[in-house]
């Protein structure tokens, strides 16, 4: 019963740390604003811990700040997407090199380069495996304009995705 | 350009997007965070008006204190001053005594010389 | 050669500075004082810096009364007031050995007696010194000596005996003539 759940600040920690942080990380792709952003979303969370109807709840207010607070950051820094992803192959250097493929790290880096509200969709989509109503609903905006988001989006990453495979079996 | 089919860059990506983990101290730092939250009182947290109230009790503590202290001081250098001031007119008076006694000696050996 | 002199001048300086202080200073007081006072039935201490007189000539400045105001412009000039006032329930309690000591205990070279009245019989005696610096007055110094009753008065400053006479003509001081001596444990 929803009304029975009680939040437990510590529990959501534990159950959604990864998620808010790879959230802020893929949209910012600087992995110490990502760290900020998540403090700063759990902060958040704290204050609203009473307004917390229940565990999908959580899940999806989570959602919706870390990507809200990722784009407020994005604004205020006005990162470029390509510079950035240096640290997280120099991080996560045996996390890419255990991904199937060698594009791994590079998908992400071209990630980067996508428009804001392109990135934020397909982040949605293919981290948290939401629908398009779901993402509709994370981003407060209208459902036509996610599917576009995605589709574009979607397009544009597979095309650079094209470019550098070309690149990369040149290379080889 | 030969693009790769739609199914497999789909799942491509899936497998690429997996979650990143979280940095191994975050957890620790937000606990801590918390906890220090926790401890301090919850200043904005109060409304407007509690926050004027306490600032103006607080600044009204304050003057009070500092006039409190002015006055101490003030009324204590009056104490010394009148504390001063009895003490002179003692004095004078013994010396008007002194003075007073002397002169009836003095006199009273001049009456003797002259007889 | 300059160096010299002026290291001199600031040698007689630095020695002249005390000299100075000295005269501005009041006497510490003389041991027989102790003994006077332990068999005196009343006794009136008091010693008053400048400090202190400028305080009290402050509150004499503001008072409403006119001999108070008088008072100020006589006080405030003063450099330090040192007084003693021993009564005794009878005659015989001191010597006269003992009123010899306070004499010259208070009678260096800075002073010079200008009266010293003498009664064999009574024992009364009265002394008057005045301390002279440069052709001015900078001190007063009275003993007055009765059967019961010791009194010394040490003023330092400006004040000669034109000064004490206006105290004559003081009337708050004449309203509390029979009110300064304290009872046998010395409150008052």
């Amino acid at each position: 019963m929803a009304h029975d759940w009680q939040p437990d600040y510590e529990q959501l920690v534990d159950e959604h740390q990864s998620m808010v942080f790879s959230l802020a990380l893929r949209m910012t792709g600087d992995r110490g604003l990502a760290e900020e952003i998540a403090q700063d979303v759990f902060l958040e969370l704290d204050k609203r811990l009473g307004k917390i109807e229940s565990a999908a709840h959580a899940c999806f207010w989570l959602r919706r700040v870390a990507i809200s607070r990722s784009a407020d950051a994005l604004r205020r820094r006005k990162v470029r997407g390509m510079s950035l992803w240096v640290t997280i192959e120099e991080d996560h250097g045996v996390a890419a090199e255990e991904r199937d493929s060698p594009l791994g790290t590079r998908l992400e880096e071209l990630l980067a380069t996508l428009p804001e509200p392109q990135r934020a969709a397909l982040v949605l989509r293919y981290q948290e495996e939401l629908t398009p109503e779901e993402i509709a609903a994370t981003l407060e905006a209208p459902l036509a304009t996610v599917k576009s988001n995605l589709q574009r989006g979607l397009k544009l990453l597979r095309a650079k995705a094209a470019n550098h495979l070309q690149e990369y079996v040149r290379g080889i | 350009m030969e693009f790769e089919p739609m199914e497999d860059f789909d799942q491509k990506l899936k497998r690429s997007f997996e979650r990143w983990p979280a940095p191994p101290d975050l957890k620790r730092r937000l606990m801590e965070n918390r906890r220090r939250r926790k401890e301090r009182p919850q200043w904005f947290a109060l409304p407007f008006a509690v926050r004027v109230a306490v600032s103006l009790c607080l600044l009204a503590g304050v003057l009070a204190a500092l006039y409190g202290g002015i006055a101490a001081n003030q009324a204590e250098q009056r104490r010394k001053g009148e504390e001063a001031r009895q003490q002179v007119l003692l004095a004078l008076r013994i010396t008007n005594h002194a003075l007073d006694h002397m002169n009836r000696q003095l006199a009273a050996h001049n009456r003797a010389h002259q007889e | 050669m300059k160096s010299w002199i002026v290291a001199f001048v600031f040698a007689a300086a630095a020695l002249a500075v005390p000299a100075l202080a000295q005269t501005a200073q009041l006497p510490a007081p003389p041991p027989v004082e102790k003994d006077l006072a332990a068999r005196a039935s009343s006794v009136d201490e008091i010693t008053l810096s400048k400090n202190m007189l400028a305080a009290a000539a402050a509150l004499f400045m503001n008072s409403k009364d006119k001999d108070e105001a008088a008072t100020s412009q006589l006080v405030e000039r003063l450099d330090g007031i040192y007084v003693r006032d021993y009564e005794f329930a009878k005659e015989g309690q001191f010597s006269i050995e003992q009123i010899e000591q306070l004499r010259k205990y208070f009678e260096t070279s800075d002073w010079t007696p200008i009266v010293r009245d003498r009664d064999r019989k009574t024992g009364e005696s009265s002394d008057i010194m005045v301390k002279m610096v440069n052709g001015k007055s900078s001190g007063l110094f009275i003993l007055d000596v009765e059967p019961k009753e010791i009194s010394i008065v040490l003023i330092l400053g400006p004040v000669g005996m034109e000064e004490l006479g206006k105290l004559k003509e003081l009337a708050f001081l004449g309203i509390m003539e029979g009110t300064h001596h304290t009872g046998p444990d010395n409150s008052k």
